[in-house]
């Protein structure tokens, strides 16, 4: 009962009409700003932030929040419609854009917007029950534990990639060694940076997703020729009912899987997607239609990103510690209207606490509202001519990339990137476990020096703990039903008929 | 197997240590390392399944990427909004049948109208001129 009279006094809080402004200022300027190609949800608060200085503390803190997953849902539309995603929005870009090719973006984008809504709103019911106590499970993973989720995260990538599992597993460890250029954190050493200084930081995401998908995409689109016309006029928006029910477990499966990953520090969240993905490629009725622009490769996914963005607070706010980039710059302005996260910000600040809580179902109902008739302004963008259209997604690219560092330099990094994501594309090697490998790259080696530093070496720490040896047994179950299924088919296909 | 030599050779110039105190080198050693067995068994399969025809098109690839670098290059020694202009007349040379300079001089100015915005409304630190 004491978690309903909380959420009652957040809902008295959040439904103020100051904080309602706020938060529906927060959703559509993050929405607006997070759909120019390669600002995510990290560089979207970054640049808003200073809105929120002269905003008494509830409403800045509702209104960033609300910069965050407009920032995000902002994201999964260029992703859909452009193949230009970034973190939070690589798989969405898998069955999003094909679903874009068969003219479905309507469909698409009004599927990412209620399956996001069916994520957030799970995720706050967890968020309100177990925030204190989802708080101290990050405590319980360890350095062998994180590693083997970080390998399960990979392994995920056999069903998330369109080819054969061996090129997924390649691209995956490519990622993880472009993940490696820069100064190793341990040494020192400037690592693979072939003596440029502005490498010492290491690759950006940004120069890779919008080289490996955004440059590349062009480029395919211009190779073949036809002005590229997916709308056709008539927008199909809502789905029919049979849709709608295929949309459901699917976003349901996907809010319980990002619910939980989200609350673990570092990959959570991009795992999170790919998590969902796979899980219903497994199980899915219409598994076979996975991969080529089926509802529920959007649904699943864009519950899971949403779900774990909502529980990427529960460490923040119940123990104080940021998990994520984007968490640590939501402390920073925590920090600065005086609010220190952490134990005792539940107990201190109820009304702050719970009015963020409640303000994010709020702000997804913001969302919602917003974007459903948004979705025909940004089905729009189909009707500019292809060769108006492309010069405008390249300045947006080149602009995306150099705001991150103010470095123009970053710009020849997203052309190498564009061309070897264009080499991928021709290979039809798939560029998504390659982002997977290079954002969770660097964690998984860190986590992995710490374990063997702190196991002298020894490897059997990763099977001797619960949580990495169950990891790992599972992967390992995993594979061996992988190599079975490979060879009774192999099987059945030479097999007289 | 390419990328998976030229990262494991160059690790190998990094100190390697031992698994209780990996050096630099050892991660990206190990991981090269997978990815060249994975290349090898990638090589041996292909010599079991039919090939097939790549079509790649380096005109338009090069274009766009000179279009890139172009931006980049002017932005840098001269200002942005002659970029904007170079690389709106330059990638509008791959893929299209038709040149036009008075679409690409309206395309321009609208680009610069949003880089200008950019600037001067989001606080973007943009080199315009």
């Amino acid at each position: 009962m004491d978690v309903l009279h909380n959420l009652a006094l957040g809902f008295a809080v959040a439904l103020t009409w100051q904080n309602l402004m706020y938060c529906a200022i927060g959703c559509t300027v993050g929405t607006l700003v997070g759909l120019l190609p390669g600002l995510g949800p990290l560089a979207t608060i970054s640049i808003l932030l200073p809105l929120t200085y002269s905003i008494p503390t509830g409403g800045a803190l509702i209104m960033l929040a609300g910069i965050y997953y407009g920032a995000q849902y902002g994201d999964s539309v260029s992703a859909i419609t452009m193949k230009i995603p970034h973190a939070s929005s690589i798989v969405a870009c898998i069955d999003g854009y094909q679903m874009t090719l068969k003219g479905q973006t309507g469909l698409a984008l009004f599927t990412a917007g209620v399956s996001s809504f069916i994520g957030g709103t799970v995720a706050i019911v967890v968020l309100s029950f177990f925030a204190p106590m989802l708080g101290e499970v990050a405590f319980l993973f360890g350095p062998a534990d994180y590693c083997a989720l970080m390998l399960v995260g990979f392994v995920c990538v056999s069903f998330v990639t369109t080819g054969s599992l061996l090129n997924g597993m390649a691209m995956c460890l490519i990622g993880v060694l472009l993940g490696q250029i820069g100064t190793d954190v341990n040494s020192g050493t400037p690592r693979f940076t072939m003596d440029f200084p502005f490498l010492a930081e290491g690759v950006g995401l940004v120069s890779i997703a919008l080289g490996c998908f955004g440059i590349a995409e062009i480029t395919k689109n211009l190779d073949n020729k036809d002005e590229r016309t997916p709308f056709n006029g008539k927008i199909k928006l809502m789905p029919t009912w049979a849709q709608f029910k295929r949309i459901i477990p699917s976003a349901l499966r996907g809010s319980v899987i990002g619910s939980f990953l989200g609350i673990l520090p570092g990959g959570g969240p991009v795992i999170a997607q790919f998590a969902a993905y796979a899980v219903d490629k497994k199980v899915s009725k219409y598994k076979h239609e996975i991969g080529s622009g089926a509802i529920e490769g959007v649904a699943g996914q864009a519950a899971a990103d949403e779900a774990a963005a909502r529980t990427s607070f529960i460490p923040l706010m119940s123990i104080g510690i940021p998990e994520n980039a984007v968490m640590a710059l939501m402390m920073a302005a925590f920090i600065i209207k005086g609010i220190q996260p952490g134990p005792n910000m539940i107990a201190g600040h109820p009304d702050l606490f719970w009015g963020l809580v409640a303000s994010m179902w709020v702000g997804n109902c913001f969302l919602l509202i917003l974007n459903v008739p948004l979705v025909r302004y940004w089905l729009s963008v189909f009707k500019i001519p292809y060769s108006v259209l492309f010069p405008s997604i390249l300045f947006f690219c080149c602009i995306g990339t150099f705001s991150v560092n103010n470095n123009l330099n970053d710009i020849f990094v997203t052309a190498v990137f564009g061309f070897l994501g264009y080499v991928f594309l021709r290979l039809e090697l798939d560029a998504a476990p390659l982002m997977l490998g290079f954002i969770l790259g660097p964690m998984l080696e860190e986590n992995f020096r710490r374990a063997l530093l702190l196991n002298r070496g020894q490897f059997t720490a990763f099977f001797t703990r619960p949580i990495s040896g169950t990891l790992l047994g599972l992967i390992g179950i995993f594979i061996a039903w992988q190599v079975v299924a490979f060879f009774l088919q192999a099987r059945n296909r030479t097999a007289p008929a | 197997m390419a990328i998976s030599l030229a990262f494991g050779l160059q690790s190998l110039r990094y100190s390697i240590g031992q698994f209780s105190r990996a050096g630099p080198g050892l991660f990206p050693l190990l991981v090269s390392s997978l990815l060249f067995l994975i290349g090898l068994i990638s090589v041996v399969r292909s010599r079991f399944v039919e090939h097939v025809h790549l079509a790649f098109n380096m005109k338009n690839i090069a274009i766009i990427l000179a279009s890139l670098c172009g931006f980049a290059v002017i932005s840098e020694y001269l200002n942005m909004i002659a970029g904007i202009a170079f690389m709106v007349f330059c990638a509008s040379f791959a893929g299209t049948s038709s040149y036009s300079v008075v679409r690409n001089l309206k395309i321009a100015a609208g680009l610069i109208a949003v880089a200008l915005a950019f600037q001067k409304l989001l606080g973007f630190n943009l080199p315009l001129y």
